[in-house]
């Protein structure tokens, strides 16, 4: 496996971190996400201007055809600067859940839109689920109530891409957001960079047409978009992890105690370093689950660098976010530096798409309990 | 996984390995090499040589000195290869993957003509004199010394952990030859003929019982004065350069024994219940993939290496690499006799799959202190990484 970036790939994930330091630095950040609901709207066109919106969507429906390589070296720059856009939700979830359905017709209605940035889709993870919706026919389609606890980026998004039960029938329904019998709330939420949504259906009507996948295709679909989109979510907590230790290097280097810089300590110098093992090693682990992703592998092997990358990623953010509010010493507690805001991301993303016990579990199975062929 | 185009040579080494490692080299089968104790170290030589005979030695050297002149990714294949086929752990590398590049940079054309030939073909063994008991970490501390009288070179001193000392032929010296000189300065390499009055080694019983590291005392020792590897005075730079030839590229077939070990635990676990208990399984599951992350780091490395021109500085995944490996290792050793149970203690039992993991929990314990320790790769990595001051 060749893990060489080609000139391009570089190039990509320049434009947007030069984009993101700029338009989502730190006073920005803060802006959208305690004043604007966790959504920059203008920064959301500056994104998709960049293209970024279709990365690894098909040229012919106006993506740029090209995969999940390209989609983890941006994640890093929106994971580094916490940028309050839904991209993870809309071009990954959403954007890789219609992709998996592998359906032309059905490509060719919704992943336009997507990849250019003008819709916004989210995929419901099943955040807190409690009872399951009510799922019922009506005339060719289908009539819908329930409540969704927690969906990410649903406040932002025009379509809310639903997996259901009719009965024994997997659906995959594609809501809008704003139809007949929604509401949507706010949740209070620690990490106000990526917001969660309650999401109310009292009988919301859904059209034959806005089906987009039944039986097995939908489960399917789903678990493509979930591995997947926990790879590129890996590779966000990468970025936040290293935002972290490059605070708290700046930070120990300019803060004197004893005479001297604290960054002359070697207790906290290798601490310093214990950061960067956990840095690199999990950007070497997305980096590899992506290349390798792209070369199409099976169910068993996708889970395993699913797997992978999503437990190296959540040690590393858990481990950094928690140290760089340790170094930064009594400022790291204050909500003025940053370090809080990773700390929250961190643990808020620990739980989007399965906490690691339940991936290291499945992985776990294939490895010990299936009897050799 | 793509391969780079280099199925056929893939081929090609898996059949050369099965068609030779047989016969009076079966014992040698998946045998670890440093560490083992079923690893016979006069057929661990005949086994170098059938290797050199195939042409499986230097492959990365250039054609001018004999090698093969095959790129890394080609190098790292027959690395995978090497070990998938259960290619034991390699006698010659100090020599071959150390000495060699040295001697290439920084040797005479004399110097090369007479050494780089014995190493290809395996006929001559190599070992490093770095280390000393009150230069470990601090390497710069060394006090072995060494002044020229008439023709020769006479050394005086002593070096430790010394790997295979007692199987090798020559030793390769850092010593100091500016008296009163301090640190990295008056240091001089000094290529050092092992089997002479002047040289006592003593082996060093390890907590596994076995010895592969040894004590080399040096009194009055003799070595031809055209033997200064690099100009006297300079030896540090040709020490530390030495350290830097050891690259990626057999961190690869590192990887694919570390595979096998887990390839060995997982059918433990399987069969002696292990694999129920719901903490091991969490365990195993984190092992395998830090396991596959470790490859990704390797391969990261060898990508940088691809591109890189002499002078970039290292990069950041090569800097972690030995630090994550070996703790890898040694975290696994540990799980390893967990999923033993009280097998992990219990060394009469005959059965080949828990020694390789007994032999791993134990041995594993040194691959976080040889080659630079734990605490000196933190050091390297806040200091010249991350910047940090010192």
């Amino acid at each position: 496996m060749d893990l060489r970036l080609t000139e391009e790939q570089r190039q990509i994930a320049d434009s947007v971190e030069q984009l993101l330091a700029h338009a989502s630095d730190s006073a920005r950040m803060r802006r959208a996400a305690f004043e604007g609901g966790g959504f920059d709207a203008a920064l959301w066109s500056q994104v998709a201007e960049l293209g970024a919106c279709g990365l690894h969507l098909p040229e012919v429906h106006g993506g740029l055809g090209l995969g999940v390589t390209e989609l983890v070296l941006v994640a890093e720059a929106f994971g580094r600067r916490l940028a309050c856009v839904p991209w993870l939700e809309s071009v990954v979830l959403a954007g890789t859940a219609i992709l998996a359905i592998d359906d032309a017709a059905v490509a060719a209605r919704w992943l336009p839109p997507l990849a250019s940035g003008e819709q916004i889709c989210t995929l419901d993870l099943g955040l807190l689920a409690g009872a399951p919706l009510e799922v019922r026919r009506e005339g060719t389609g289908w009539r819908v109530d329930g409540v969704l606890p927690a969906v990410p980026a649903a406040l932002a998004a025009h379509r809310l891409l639903l997996p259901v039960q009719d009965g024994q029938d997997p659906l995959l329904l594609a809501v809008a957001l704003d139809a007949a019998g929604i509401q949507r709330r706010a949740r209070e939420n620690q990490d106000a960079t990526r917001p969660l949504v309650e999401v109310s259906l009292q009988g919301v009507c859904i059209a034959a047409a806005d089906c987009l996948a039944r039986g097995a295709a939908v489960e399917r679909a789903v678990a493509f978009a979930r591995q997947t989109g926990a790879v590129v979510l890996a590779s966000e907590l990468v970025g936040a992890a290293q935002q972290c230790l490059d605070l708290t290097v700046a930070y120990l280097g300019q803060r004197v105690q004893f005479g001297k810089p604290l960054a002359t300590f070697q207790a906290l110098k290798h601490r310093c370093a214990h950061m960067m093992v956990a840095v690199e090693l999990a950007r070497s682990a997305v980096l590899g689950a992506a290349r390798e992703f792209d070369e199409r592998p099976g169910e068993v092997r996708r889970l395993r660098l699913a797997t992978m990358a999503r437990c190296l990623a959540d040690d590393a953010a858990q481990y950094c976010t928690q140290e760089a509010i340790q170094l930064h010493g009594g400022v790291g507690f204050t909500w003025e530096f940053d370090p809080h805001l990773y700390f929250k991301r961190a643990q808020a993303a620990r739980s989007l798409l399965g906490v690691a016990t339940e991936w290291r579990e499945r992985l776990a199975a294939t490895l010990l309990d299936e009897v050799a062929a | 996984m793509t391969d780079f185009g280099y199925e056929q040579f893939r081929a090609e080494v898996a059949a050369w390995m099965s068609e030779h490692l047989r016969g009076e080299f079966e014992p040698l089968r998946n045998c670890g090499g440093i560490g083992d104790p079923a690893y016979v170290p006069r057929l661990a030589k005949r086994w170098e040589q059938e290797l050199a005979r195939g042409g499986w030695v230097g492959i990365g050297w250039p054609r001018e000195h004999g090698g093969r002149a095959l790129p890394l990714s080609q190098q790292v294949v027959f690395h995978e290869e090497y070990v998938r086929a259960g290619g034991p752990g390699r006698l010659g590398h100090i020599g071959e993957t150390l000495l060699a590049p040295t001697l290439m940079a920084f040797g005479t054309p004399e110097q090369q003509r007479r050494f780089l030939p014995g190493i290809l073909a395996g006929t001559e063994y190599w070992a490093q004199g770095y280390s000393e008991p009150n230069a470990g970490s601090d390497l710069a501390n060394v006090q072995t010394r060494a002044r020229i009288e008439g023709d020769h070179w006479i050394v005086d001193g002593q070096k430790t952990w010394t790997s295979w000392a007692h199987e090798s032929d020559w030793i390769f010296v850092v010593a100091r030859c500016e008296p009163g000189s301090q640190r990295h300065h008056g240091l001089v390499m000094l290529l050092v003929p092992l089997r002479q009055p002047g040289v006592t080694i003593r082996p060093i019983r390890q907590i596994t019982g076995a010895s592969e590291f040894n004590e080399v005392f040096f009194d009055g020792a003799r070595t031809e004065a055209s033997l200064a590897l690099g100009a006297p005075g300079e030896g540090w730079k040709v020490a530390m350069a030495l350290l830097g030839f050891e690259r990626g590229v057999s961190t690869l077939g590192q990887q694919a024994g570390f595979e096998r070990e887990m390839a060995c635990l997982v059918e433990v676990a399987r069969r002696n219940g292990a694999s129920r208990d719901p903490v091991l399984r969490q365990r195993i599951a984190q092992a395998a993939v830090t396991l596959d992350a470790l490859r990704c780091n390797a391969l990261r490395v060898l990508a940088q290496d691809h591109e890189e021109r002499s002078g970039v500085p290292v990069s950041r995944e090569a800097y972690i690499a030995k630090y994550v490996w070996s703790n890898w290792r040694r975290d696994f050793g540990r799980l390893a006799a967990d999923v033993l149970g009280a097998a992990a203690c219990l060394t009469d039992d005959g059965d080949p799959l828990a020694q390789t993991l007994r032999q791993v929990w134990l041995f594993s314990r040194s691959d976080t202190i040889y080659a630079g320790s734990n605490e000196i790769q933190l050091n390297l990595i806040a200091e010249r990484a991350l910047g940090m001051p010192r």
